[in-house]
């Protein structure tokens, strides 16, 4: 991790959507034990991956991790908190309606 | 809109519901689209936060409350309660207003990704952390969001909205998140959001001829989980006493509860037909959702924000009026729009000073912090 650079790792994950009526969540697991921290991005590689209603899909993919440079992880320490209101039901909603 | 035959809304038991759904013919992205359906990416955010300072909590000094806590959420009181049942009446979509639609299903997909995110972020804690009885907390947590997230994912296929998860092939950054403003933040949202929920139901209650869709009637049970979840985060909070007794962490607190109800009167002015449709007051409840908020958090939290002094209602209106200038700056663009969005981002911030150098009402907190939803 260089002050100002990043770097990019390749690493296996698998990707987890339940798109039920009874659970509606997706998360990235990354099997090699790798771990994120803050600034970094994730990318998992391919085509969109889509559960139908009432599926849960299970996928292995690829994903590249690109390590926030120190600047930058610094910054989002500092900084990351103010993003909580998202957790609240009435924090500002940015998706687009297509 | 609808694309099913048979919606699950009409089914007699929860089993019937899920196999109902079940039995749809997939829906593909081409699928979506020839049905016209409206699809909508969910945006979660990605956390992340010191793990190793997370483990570290002992919750050994409120074990007592911690263990009967843990064990009501284990026993999943609320299992069966988010199934459509017989309560779940038709919904006119095509017949309601389009503006009140509009603010609905803005509702509904906020409340969704709400729900979503407090689900990505527990479970990555309950993943990351090594802590048994943290990682328990996190998992229950995560369990009840994704429960929450699936029912109102639901309501929204009937309006012909899909919730498009494809989010996690696009470059997602994780931001951070220091334990203790975990803790702050989620504690305040869960307990604001029961104070939210219980207070539409109650007035639905009473006022049943503006309930508009089924939805409203789940609310009571829905904000029992929040509130347990504050619940929890009470306990968290009270494991160290500098959390919420030293001085920077009053003021800590301070911003947070000035930050989340500024947040929340702005938001909802911005949903006049919603409210009306329900036949709410926005003015009238945002003091009710403060006031409750305020009784609960007291059962940690020393200090209360002084609603009633002069200088609250004026800034709280003065936000909303630069949230207006900054939106319309933004839809213009150009310079005249950037000059119009400096101005107004200014002028929010210097309302958001004046609601937070108000005095607060500084309280003893009780000795006995677990509480009971009594509203």
């Amino acid at each position: 991790m260089g002050l100002l650079t990043r770097t990019k790792e390749e690493v296996p994950c698998v990707v987890t959507i339940s798109h039920r009526f009874e659970e509606l969540s997706a998360h990235v697991k990354f099997t090699d034990g790798s771990v994120v921290g803050p600034g970094d991005s994730v990318l998992v590689h391919g085509a969109e991956i889509m559960a139908a209603f009432g599926e849960m899909v299970e996928e292995e993919r690829m994903a590249t991790i690109t390590r926030a440079s120190t600047v930058e992880r610094m910054w989002t320490r500092a900084t990351g908190d103010f993003e909580f209101m998202e957790l609240c039901e009435f924090s500002f909603s940015d998706e687009v309606m297509a | 809109m609808n694309v099913q035959a048979k919606h699950s809304s009409g089914a007699a038991t929860a089993e019937e519901a899920i196999a109902l759904q079940e039995a749809l013919p997939p829906l593909t992205n081409e699928d979506a689209t020839a049905v016209a359906m409206q699809n909508t990416l969910l945006t979660p955010r990605f956390y992340t936060t010191d793990f190793d300072e997370m483990d570290k909590i002992d919750v050994t000094p409120v074990r007592e409350d911690w263990d009967k806590l843990i064990a009501q959420m284990v026993s999943d009181p609320n299992k069966g309660h988010f199934k459509k049942n017989a309560d779940w009446d038709e919904v006119d979509w095509d017949g309601m207003e389009p503006k009140l639609k509009r603010e609905f299903i803005d509702f509904l997909i906020s409340s969704c990704t709400a729900e979503f995110s407090g689900c990505v972020l527990y479970k990555e804690m309950k993943r990351r952390g090594s802590n048994p009885d943290i990682t328990q907390l996190f998992q229950l947590m995560a369990r009840d969001e994704a429960r929450h997230a699936g029912f109102i994912n639901d309501a929204l296929r009937e309006a012909g909205i899909a919730v498009n998860l494809g989010f996690l092939t696009q470059s997602k950054k994780y931001t951070y998140f220091r334990p203790k403003f975990i803790y702050y933040a989620t504690y305040l949202s869960e307990k604001i959001g029961y104070a939210r929920y219980i207070t539409i139901f109650r007035h639905l209650e009473k006022h049943p001829e503006h309930r508009f869709h089924p939805i409203f009637k789940w609310f009571e049970e829905w904000c029992n989980d929040e509130f347990s979840h504050g619940e929890a985060f009470a306990l968290l909070l009270k494991t160290d006493p500098k959390l919420t007794q030293s001085f920077s962490n009053k003021l800590w607190i301070k911003f947070f509860l000035t930050a989340v109800y500024s947040t929340m009167y702005v938001r909802d002015h911005q949903r006049p037909e919603f409210h009306k449709a329900l036949g709410v007051d926005p003015d009238w409840y945002a003091h009710e959702v403060f006031t409750k908020t305020s009784v609960l958090t007291g059962q940690i939290y020393p200090l209360m924000l002084d609603i009633e002094h002069p200088r609250w209602q004026k800034n709280l209106e003065r936000m909303q009026v630069a949230n207006v200038q900054i939106a319309n700056a933004k839809k213009a663009g150009g310079i005249g729009g950037f000059i119009g969005k400096t101005l107004g981002s200014a002028k929010a911030a210097f309302a958001f000073v004046s609601l937070y150098t108000i005095p607060a009402i500084k309280h003893d907190v009780p000795q006995e912090t677990l509480m009971k939803p009594a509203y």
